[in-house]
């Protein structure tokens, strides 16, 4: 055998190899034929034979005990429990490409009609339970997790409703009024900093696009539709660029702090240093400050957001769903799980307790712990302030098919911003087009405005 | 040049290097330091004590938490990186020594050509590889197992380099052609010759892939979902994301990373004559 | 050994020359059998992936069926190879690595070479110590140093922020301007130790004889050390050189630690955060791109760098 031969023979094997994996690779996943135009069929709802474990992942504190109380009564049903706090959706996803999707999953309404372009859902209709469902939520959640009706596909777990939570003591000190409006907060804010220029009337965290979204949706700043076969994207919007406006207006004259990331040591520290007045923030929060700054005890008050103008309109951040994640064979048993963990009282009152979660059923406004007054905060009954807030959400406001890219893009713009690179409503410009770009990639058909 | 002269200036320029070296020493240390001062300390006093003095001494306690945390689990992420690190560095030796020797020792077509293809291959880095073997192994469906780290971590292109060339240096033609007289087979004149002479440069391969492997932090990150599987690396990462929602977690962080650094400095110190021996030999060109 | 010399020759003698076998090594399934065990695993894991991922990105998402419908692949040439090309988010951060890089690596493969040569003069007592102070970062993994570096960026926590500010100054290591460097920091901290070894043992394989010749002609010890030293040590400052230009290019884990305390590092701050960030957003065909032109850009850098300096190294 010649050197040259030789040589030449394991080079071409090589690049035939390596050629032939490539063009298999290359080789795409067929197109589907035409019925798949239809929805695919609810899938079949039987009972399991014999035991059944569950896969249940989710990012809530305390949910094992929840999930520990079940397995106690239901032993013919068991439920692993696997916290996913750090990268939620990083990890649902990979789960989902590798095939892996655990039974149920924590979804937050933000992230369904995105992980339902992921085909990431099984529809549960078949399941009567599932479908009878429907009248124990609170209508806009039922809506989102049901996609305007159109199948079942998660259980509301908990919503976020917004409201201020402020340090009476503090406003009493600098005998200023509780705002009732943004432009009245806007004066306080900028009463209050005067008054010591250590004091910030709240702070404004980038990174966090949940959030923003929430302040976007209190001023009905919708973000996306579909109609026509099409989305329809106005994250820049006339109503979104007010919000962001007004709070490029509080950041110019520095009556906002920026630094602080949301549930950080770093900002708890500050509100410890009387450093920041009020919080704007989503009911699960009211346990962050009884559990962190326990001295603070009986100087918050929670109020209504501060409004636009008259309007009565709230916000929403946060709540989560659990959702019937695809590749789910045991819908049956799903069900009477999810159902249990969203509906039942017991349930309820130990997510609100160790989670602080709020929740998303009709049934847990009727809570015996949502009814009382919390200790920590004067005994006021906060949650009445929440529960009016959830009726001023605004139910026709929808969220995208590809949100988790938009909020990162979001993100990554208002933090410039907050640096000084641009403006706040530079973020709206960049999210929208974060938006049309990252839906025209997965072949979603969209278009600009209205 | 006068002697006296010479003295003064070379004890000047002693004292100018010694500084520079303290300062440079310093720096080098400064973060392990304050890693073991943190690490005594309790959750409280880490903000509000002067970082680089000592508070309240409460490493045991630090200790207690971090292993009793979740189940256990820094526990099972110290086991994991061990396997991951230990076994791979291991398997990996044996394999990049197997090809080395061939490629120093046997003559035959084609050789330099996949010594060249291997060379091209030292110039890839496994954090770009990564991504697309994330791609193929969820195509494949072996994500999010221990072999989904364990598989790609054995292959080292530079360790091959390395074993060819210490090979080269250490082992003489003279010794593998008696054993061949002998009788030996080609296996046989490796493990029992071969195997011998080579072992400093063994230790310094093994050494490099353990380390390469112990702090692989992408391609873990990539593969693994689930927590039982994540090596101390990932682990910490995880932990350290979650700190803003559980304050607590951040001594156990600190305390873990102290506990993460020591085995790979034990290992060093334990195996530092080998290494030293190891690069001398091979004497890097 | 004589006697192992002896018998060699002897058998030489005896058998003229020839053996059994292919120019006297062993036979072409035994050579197999020693490559295999590194080059099937080779082939798995590094050069399938690479034909996969290149696979990948030559093919583009589309859909059917309305709202929700289905999604499939089919071929689209070089589009997502234009779109890498046409993100502005991927040029920034070629960019910034770009700009790490310059400064990062010549500053570091420096100090490491001051301290390779300051360690092989007698001027300096307790090498040892300082040795061993130099590599202890190596035994640190990235991450690990990353997040040790955090808390002494962290302005809560750090003791080198306190000493700072009881001296008057204002540090702000996490800020939009000083972040990238906070990151190269890092960097730099883990591996001056690791490239200052590879140089230390290059200079101790250097005969002593080279000096004495040197020292004869009261050349002092600068000279020495630049004119003979480095010179002869070129091959491995090369070669770490052309190391740190690849394990740049490839940043990912200290500026994600550090992008857990500070909002001044976006999710696509290196190229393969963008990377990461794009598969996290499942266009895996994009990222495929991606990772395909890293690893191409990477390729032609650290193999263009050799090539410019192997002639004057005599590689």
């Amino acid at each position: 055998m010649s050197n040259t031969a030789t040589r030449i023979r394991i080079a071409g094997a090589v690049v035939a190899a390596a050629a032939s994996i490539a063009g298999l690779a290359a080789c795409s996943s067929p197109a589907p034929s035409g019925d798949a135009a239809a929805a695919a069929p609810a899938a079949a709802c039987e009972p399991a034979k014999g035991n059944v474990t569950l896969q249940y992942w989710n990012t809530v504190p305390g949910m094992d005990q929840v999930v520990a109380l079940w397995n106690k009564n239901n032993p013919n049903i068991q439920v692993e429990m696997k916290n996913i706090s750090n990268d939620q959706y990083g990890t649902i996803g990979n789960a989902l490409k590798a095939g892996k999707a655990p039974e149920l999953a924590q979804v937050g309404y933000d992230e369904l009609p995105d992980l339902r372009t992921q085909n990431a859902f099984v529809d549960a209709s078949a399941c009567a339970d599932a479908t009878a469902a429907k009248s124990k939520f609170v209508p806009w959640t039922w809506s989102q997790t049901s996609f305007g009706d159109t199948g079942v596909f998660a259980f509301p777990q908990d919503t976020g409703p917004m409201a201020l939570y402020v340090r009476s003591d503090i406003f009493k000190k600098h005998d200023l009024e509780i705002p009732k409006t943004w432009d009245e907060y806007a004066a306080d804010a900028q009463k209050l900093h005067d008054a010591d220029p250590n004091l910030s009337i709240t702070f404004f965290d980038p990174n966090n696009a949940e959030w923003f979204n929430g302040l976007l949706w209190q001023n009905n700043a919708e973000m996306y539709g579909y109609a026509g076969d099409k989305w329809h994207v106005t994250v820049e919007s006339d109503q979104s660029k007010q919000v962001a406006e007004y709070w490029q207006k509080l950041i110019d004259a520095k009556l906002v702090r920026t630094d602080l990331a949301h549930g950080s040591t770093p900002m708890y520290a500050a509100y410890q240093k009387n450093q920041i007045a009020t919080y704007v923030g989503a009911a699960w929060g009211y346990s962050m400050f009884r559990d962190n700054l326990p001295d603070q005890a009986g100087k918050w008050t929670i109020v209504p957001m501060p409004t636009w103008g008259s309007s009565a309109a709230s916000g929403d951040w946060g709540g989560s769903t659990v959702a019937f994640m695809k590749g789910n064979t045991h819908l049956y048993e799903s069900v009477k799980f999810n159902s249990w963990l969203n509906t039942d009282p017991e349930a309820l009152a130990l997510e609100n307790k160790l989670g602080g979660l709020y929740p998303a059923a009709t049934a847990g406004s009727a809570l015996p712990a949502l009814a009382e007054g919390v200790p920590y905060y004067n005994n006021e009954k906060i949650f009445d302030v929440f529960a009016d807030s959830s009726k001023n959400i605004d139910t026709s406001f929808t969220w995208g098919p590809t949100q988790k890219t938009v909020n990162l893009a979001l993100q990554d713009a208002l933090a410039k911003a907050t640096a000084g690179d641009g403006k706040l409503a530079d973020a709206l410009t960049a999210a929208q087009a974060a938006a049309l770009k990252s839906m025209q990639d997965q072949a979603i058909p969209a278009v600009a405005g209205n | 040049m006068s002697n006296q002269t010479a003295m003064r200036e070379s004890r000047v320029s002693r004292t100018a290097v010694m500084a520079l070296m303290f300062l440079l020493a310093i720096y080098f240390l400064l973060p392990i330091y304050f890693l073991i001062v943190a690490a005594t300390k309790p959750q409280g006093d880490l903000a509000s004590t002067f970082g680089l003095a000592f508070s309240h001494f409460d490493l045991f306690k630090n200790l207690g938490t971090l292993f009793s945390r979740s189940d256990g689990i820094f526990g099972r992420w110290a086991l994991n990186s061990v396997i991951y690190a230990v076994l791979g560095a291991a398997v990996g030796t044996l394999i990049s020594a197997l090809c080395g020797y061939a490629l120093a020792k046997f003559k035959f077509r084609g050789r330099e050509f996949l010594f060249s293809v291997i060379l091209g291959g030292v110039l890839v880095p496994t954090t770009a590889l990564a991504l697309p073997l994330f791609l193929l192994f969820s195509a494949t469906g072996i994500v999010n197992t221990y072999l989904a780290v364990f598989l790609p971590s054995i292959v080292s292109p530079f360790g091959v380099y390395l074993a060819r060339i210490f090979t080269a240096a250490a082992v003489p033609e003279e010794i593998l052609e008696s054993a061949r007289l002998d009788g030996a087979g080609e296996f046989r004149t490796f493990f029992s010759v071969a195997l011998k002479l080579l072992t400093p440069s063994l230790v310094t391969i093994f050494l490099f892939q353990f380390v390469g492997i112990w702090n692989n932090f992408f391609l873990p990150m990539v593969m693994l979902q689930k927590e039982s599987l994540f090596p101390i690396t990932l682990g910490l990462y995880e932990w350290n994301g979650q700190t803003a929602r559980v304050s607590l977690l951040q001594e156990s962080v600190i305390t873990g990373a102290l506990v993460s650094i020591v085995p790979v400095i034990i290992v060093f110190i334990l195996l530092q004559r080998f290494w030293r021996t190891g690069l001398a030999s091979g004497s890097i060109k | 050994m004589t006697d192992i010399a002896t018998r060699g020759t002897r058998v030489v003698a005896t058998t003229g020359g020839r053996s059994r076998h292919n120019g006297g090594g062993p036979r072409a399934g035994t050579i197999a059998a020693f490559l295999i065990p590194f080059f099937l695993p080779f082939v798995l894991f590094y050069l399938v992936p690479i034909a996969y991922a290149i696979g990948q990105s030559f093919l583009v998402v589309r859909r059917t069926g309305g709202q929700y419908g289905t999604s499939y692949t089919t071929f689209g040439g070089f589009d997502q190879y234009v779109q890498v090309f046409q993100n502005t988010e991927f040029w920034s951060s070629i960019g910034r690595i770009g700009l790490f890089g310059i400064v990062q690596v010549p500053v570091m493969l420096f100090v490491a070479l001051i301290m390779a040569l300051l360690l092989d003069t007698p001027l300096l007592k307790l090498k040892a110590f300082f040795r061993i102070a130099a590599f202890m970062p190596y035994a640190v993994p990235g991450v690990i140093a990353a997040i040790m570096w955090s808390f002494l960026y962290s302005p809560q926590l750090s003791p080198v922020v306190d000493l700072l500010k009881a001296i008057g100054l204002q540090p702000d290591f996490l800020g939009p301007g000083a972040v990238l460097w906070s990151a190269a920091n890092v960097s730099t901290w883990l591996w001056t130790g690791y490239n200052m070894l590879i140089m230390f043992s290059a200079l101790q394989a250097i005969p002593q004889e080279l000096y004495e010749a040197a020292k004869l002609d009261g050349a002092s010890n600068w000279a020495i050390a630049w004119k003979i030293k480095v010179p002869i040590i070129a091959p491995s400052i090369i070669l770490t050189t052309v190391f740190s230009i690849i394990g740049t290019l490839q940043l990912y884990a200290e500026p994600a630690v550090l992008r857990q305390i500070s909002s001044n590092i976006s999710s696509t701050f290196t190229p393969n955060m963008l990377a990461y960030a794009v598969a996290s957003g499942n266009n895996y065909q994009q990222a495929a791109a991606i990772s395909v032109v890293i690893a191409v850009i990477t390729f032609v850098l650290s193999f263009g760098f050799m090539r410019l300096t192997s002639k004057r190294a005599g590689l």
